[in-house]
């Protein structure tokens, strides 16, 4: 026991106890000799550390001593009980400690341990990724405890006396360190550093003012050549950074104000704050520099993210968003999705910035985008749709300005009544009151953190101008079709995203802010949109080939649409041009390389949703729809047949093309035959066709549309005169994504019920069972069959020559039959005549 | 009766394209219904009597039997020429117009009166108009359920019609409907 205690105790074994009187049990030695490191180890060691340890613990305080001894002996009991849960179980440590002081100690230490452990667990979460590929410590259990202990326990010290270091111990103490990191292996030398980060990190958080300083040795660590140590560092410095850093923006004292004499308090707030300022902007600039490595790219984007996540309002906030936004779209899924969330939380928060950061980010980014020429991932642009704009703001401010201005003056005007009474002296005082608390009012707006509401409409148009600023270069950048063309072989290689990667988020989120752009930009909105979506006048000779995929075009009729009617409650505009794109995109989607979602969506907002449609274009419509159901997955199907249900509820003339004759009557207009090929709807004649394909629809194997197809063409004994009488709840929208989860629910029930009808099919037909079928025709081959089909004819040839035979011989027979009867009858008659 | 020359046909087809635009196309080459031709003949322009007829070819073919004093007229009558010989559509065009047009203007229920009287169309009226209008277009007007009513020139362009005043001109009056009863001596 002694021997070891030794070790782990330095301070145990003071004076009182010599040599021989300790009682060596026969295992501890034993134990030494198997394991002579550590006693070299030890050996080492000690002399250093006791000699320090004794002076050191006669400089202090009889209290002071006294409870340093309780935690010392603490900790020995915490040590104790962990290194014989785990490794093994002597004897001699089992039982009880006797201290010094004839205090008993058992393995009960849990709350301190409990403590000691939280510390660890800090920083081990900070430690764990890098740890993960590099930290696998090679020494055993025991002996890295062993070891950690000892540092750790220095490092303490270190910290503890930091704030009176009286320059004969510093340098001691350098002696010591010195010495100590040579004799440290290098894996030593890391959990020494760990565990002093830990402490520095935990000293700084306990007490931010007394341990700013402790801020700058933090820096220096993270200037260390192992690259493990510096993310470490990084890392507890953010840790750090957030736990400190203030509610507010610091602002240095200008050099007036310094010269100004102040307290003692606002010294030293000045000085912490400086210091804090200093060592942030330091680290700023570490973490910039840092950034640029490879090997550290991951934790410093990580650290900006997540500070500008944290304190979005403190200083150097610009330099922190542009380090953001510069990585917003990396190639590498994890910076890009980090930098996403920051930038995300950034415009979510926004009562923590108070609205300046978000119109910078917007900047920022818009000015990256055009930095670029719109080649980015889509997920930079995404983050847009986070933004929310808050409409009524400063409506109600300036309608409750203006009621108080009127109070205003009533006020003031009683007021003036009464001061004509009133002696000059009092009129003074009053005027100096209003001075005053004016100018309270302005301080205080000052100094307040959340800016007016005028200044935040300022900011939201500005910011709102950013962003629709970007969105209409990124639209018109992939409407120019030379930019395109020359970047459509260098982006067909890199992926599937086509050479406008950022159009379809673009498109969504003018989709989502479309009741926020100005009715001037909407003429050159729709322009852009109309030459997106492919449609070209066909006297312009010039057929622009869109490089845009289906889904887009899509999606730009769908913008198209959402912007028209969410500005335009007054007027009400028919987008002929974009009803005809929809029409021929029609046939040009496919289920598998298209989105379902935004074919659904379409016909939710286009034709669904649209309040009057032409007789001949919602002819159109139904008939290319029909069509359409017939070829395509049951949730396409689906969401086509209840749009057509819902323009035949809604166009009673429509319902002709129930009936069974075709020709369409007096409706039909100058088309008088249906062409399914027209490209315009209102020239396609649908109204002189038959909706038969819906009788087709009837048998289809989905249950739920055959039922709505069948109820479809139950509509035309519905009276036309009685028009909207039950409208359909359920949008196409709606019947696709409730159709497309049926399909992954109906998958696998799928195969039982084929078997079932094969088996069904089966009792019709004579039952070959497939592996007979498959047995009969790898055993034959050519030869045989020859064989086999030469031996068949040559017996049918033979029953035929043998019929042939035998008629023959029929023949013959009955002819000489017939020749005795002649010669008989002759006989007779010669007889009867003789 | 005799084809349009050069010069008539570039005014009928100039006024023609301003209402249907590219779908001017589909009107000169639409295959007829009616005729014994089994490739079904088109329709084609003539003119008799200083007025422009839309008539299938075999229907020009058979009119050739009556003398040209007697012909009152073949087909659709689609427009005049008038005496400075600028050409000049009439109400009858509305359908073959109708069926074929670019721009479109929809009338609210109480402004088709109005407008079947001569007047112009109100924003006021407006029920319903396509997008891209420009001003100087031929716009043909419909009531709310889609019946053509006639046809004019648009005065303002659909984004003008946004900020419009309520009494402000959309549609100058070329034709209506209403022609049928006032001018039928005319017609």
């Amino acid at each position: 026991m002694g021997k070891k205690k030794k070790v782990i105790l330095p301070p145990e074994l003071p004076q009182e106890v010599a040599d021989d009187e300790v009682e060596v049990s026969d295992e501890d030695v034993d134990f030494v000799r198997e394991n002579l490191k550590y006693a070299k180890f030890l050996t080492k060691l000690d002399t250093n550390s006791i000699n320090r340890h004794v002076t050191r613990v006669a400089d202090h305080k009889e209290d002071e001593l006294e409870a340093l001894y309780e935690k010392r002996n603490r900790k020995a009991a915490l040590l104790k009980s962990k290194e014989e849960d785990e490794r093994y179980v002597d004897p001699v440590d089992a039982l009880p400690i006797k201290t010094l002081d004839g205090e008993l100690q058992y393995r009960t230490a849990k709350g301190s341990k409990s403590g000691d452990i939280t510390n660890e667990n800090k920083s081990a979460s900070w430690i764990k990724d890098s740890e993960k590929d590099t930290g696998v410590v090679k020494l055993t259990k025991a002996e890295r405890r062993l070891k950690m202990k000892k540092s750790r326990k220095e490092a303490k010290k270190l910290a503890e006396e930091e704030t009176k270091v009286d320059p004969a111990e510093e340098k001691l103490h350098s002696e010591v360190l010195a010495k100590v990191e040579e004799d440290l292996s290098a894996e030593e030398l890391f959990a020494k550093k760990k565990i002093r980060l830990a402490e520095v990190g935990m000293a700084l958080i306990e007490n931010p003012e007394s341990n700013i300083k402790s801020l700058k040795e933090l820096l220096q660590i993270c200037d260390d050549d192992d690259h493990n140590i510096v993310k470490l560092g990084l890392m507890s410095l953010l840790a750090v950074f957030k736990d400190i850093i203030p509610g507010y923006r610091i602002r240095l004292p200008t050099e007036k104000e310094l010269e100004m004499t102040v307290s003692k308090a606002v010294q030293q707030t000045r000085s912490y704050e400086s210091t804090l300022l200093h060592s942030y902007k330091a680290y700023l600039q570490k973490l910039i520099t840092l950034d640029k490595q490879p090997t550290f790219h991951h934790v410093a984007v990580r650290c900006m993210c997540s500070l500008l996540d944290a304190v979005p309002h403190f200083n150097f906030r610009e330099s922190l968003l542009a380090n953001v936004v510069k990585n917003i779209s990396s190639s590498d899924d994890v910076v890009r999705k980090l930098c996403c969330e920051a930038i995300t939380s950034l415009f979510i928060n926004e009562g923590k910035h108070g609205g300046q950061a978000t119109l910078e980010a917007v900047r920022l980014i818009a000015a990256h985008v055009k930095f670029h020429d719109c080649q980015l991932h889509p997920d930079s642009i995404d983050v847009f749709l986070s933004l929310t704009f808050d409409e009524d703001l400063g409506k109600s401010e300036s309608k409750e300005e203006k009621v108080k201005h009127k109070k205003k003056r009533r006020w003031q005007n009683q007021e003036g009544s009464n001061q004509v009474q009133g002696s000059d002296r009092k009129k003074a005082r009053q005027e100096l009151m209003v001075k005053t608390r004016e100018e309270v009012n302005a301080d205080f707006k000052a100094v307040s953190f959340v800016p007016g509401s005028e200044e935040r409409r300022r900011m939201q148009s500005e910011t709102l101008s950013a962003v629709f600023e970007m969105y209409f270069r990124i639209l018109k950048h992939s409407m120019d079709p030379s930019v395109s063309r020359s970047k459509v072989n260098a982006v067909a290689a890199s992926g599937a995203s086509g050479s406008h990667p950022l159009l379809a988020s673009c498109l969504n989120g003018l989709g989502k802010f479309s009741h926020l752009i100005d009715l001037d930009f909407m003429g050159d909105l729709m322009g852009c949109l109309k030459k997106l979506a492919g449609y070209s006048d066909h006297f312009d000779g010039s057929s622009s080939e869109s490089c845009l995929s289906v889904s887009e075009r899509f999606q730009c009729c769908l913008v198209a649409f959402r912007v028209m009617r969410n500005n335009l409650d007054a007027l009400n505009v028919d987008l002929q041009d974009f009803f005809v794109q929809l029409y021929n995109l029609l046939l040009e989607y496919r289920p598998d390389r298209d989105r379902g979602e935004v074919l659904a969506e379409a016909l939710k907002t286009m034709l669904w949703e649209g309040k009057q449609h032409d007789v001949q274009r919602a002819a159109a419509f139904i008939k290319r729809l029909a069509t359409f159901s017939l070829s395509f997955g049951s949730a396409e199907a689906m969401a086509a047949l209840v749009t057509i249900k819902h323009l035949l509820q809604k166009n009673s003339k429509c319902r002709n093309l129930l009936e069974n004759d075709a020709g369409g009557g007096s409706f039909s207009g100058l088309v008088v035959k249906y062409q399914p090929e027209a490209a315009d709807p209102n020239l396609s004649g649908a109204l002189a066709s038959v909706l038969w394909e819906l009788s087709l629809l009837a048998k289809h194997y989905n249950p739920s549309i055959s039922s709505t197809a069948t109820s479809i063409s139950s509509m035309a004994s519905m009276d036309p005169a009685q028009n909207q009488v039950y409208l359909s709840t359920t949008s196409p929208l709606q019947a696709f994504k409730d159709l497309s989860i049926e399909r992954e629910l109906f998958k696998p029930t799928g195969k039982p019920v084929s078997l079932n009808r094969k088996r069904m099919r089966g009792k019709d037909f004579v039952i070959i069972s497939p592996d007979e079928v498959q047995k009969v025709e790898n055993t034959i081959d050519e030869e045989e069959v020859k064989c086999r089909l030469e031996e068949h004819f040559m017996v049918l040839r033979d029953i035929a020559e043998n019929e042939r035979l035998r008629g023959e011989l029929n023949h013959t027979l009955s002819s000489i039959k017939l020749y005795k009867e002649y010669k008989r009858q002759k006989k007779q008659r010669d007889t009867s005549n003789t | 009766m005799r084809p349009l020359d050069e010069k008539e046909t570039a005014a009928v087809f100039e006024k023609l394209f301003k209402f249907t635009g590219p779908n001017l196309k589909h009107i000169v080459e639409r295959p007829a219904v009616e005729g014994p031709d089994d490739p079904p003949g088109r329709y084609c322009f003539r003119l008799h009597k200083n007025r422009v007829y839309y008539a299938s070819e075999s229907l020009v073919r058979r009119s050739t039997n009556v003398s040209r004093a007697r012909l009152a007229g073949i087909g659709t009558c689609i427009g005049k020429f008038t005496h400075h010989g600028s050409f000049r559509l009439t109400v009858q065009a509305l359908d073959l117009l109708a069926a074929h047009a670019r721009h479109k203007v929809w009338l609210k229920p109480t402004a088709e009166m109005s407008f079947l009287y001569g007047n112009s169309v109100l924003k006021s009226g407006l029920g319903r108009i396509t997008d891209n209008v420009k001003s100087g277009d031929g716009v043909v007007v419909f009531s709310m359920t889609d019946v053509p009513l006639g046809f004019g020139v648009a005065a303002r362009s659909t984004q003008d019609c946004r900020k419009a005043h309520a009494d402000a001109i959309v549609v100058n009056h070329q034709a209506d409907a209403g022609e049928y009863l006032r001018n039928e001596a005319e017609l």
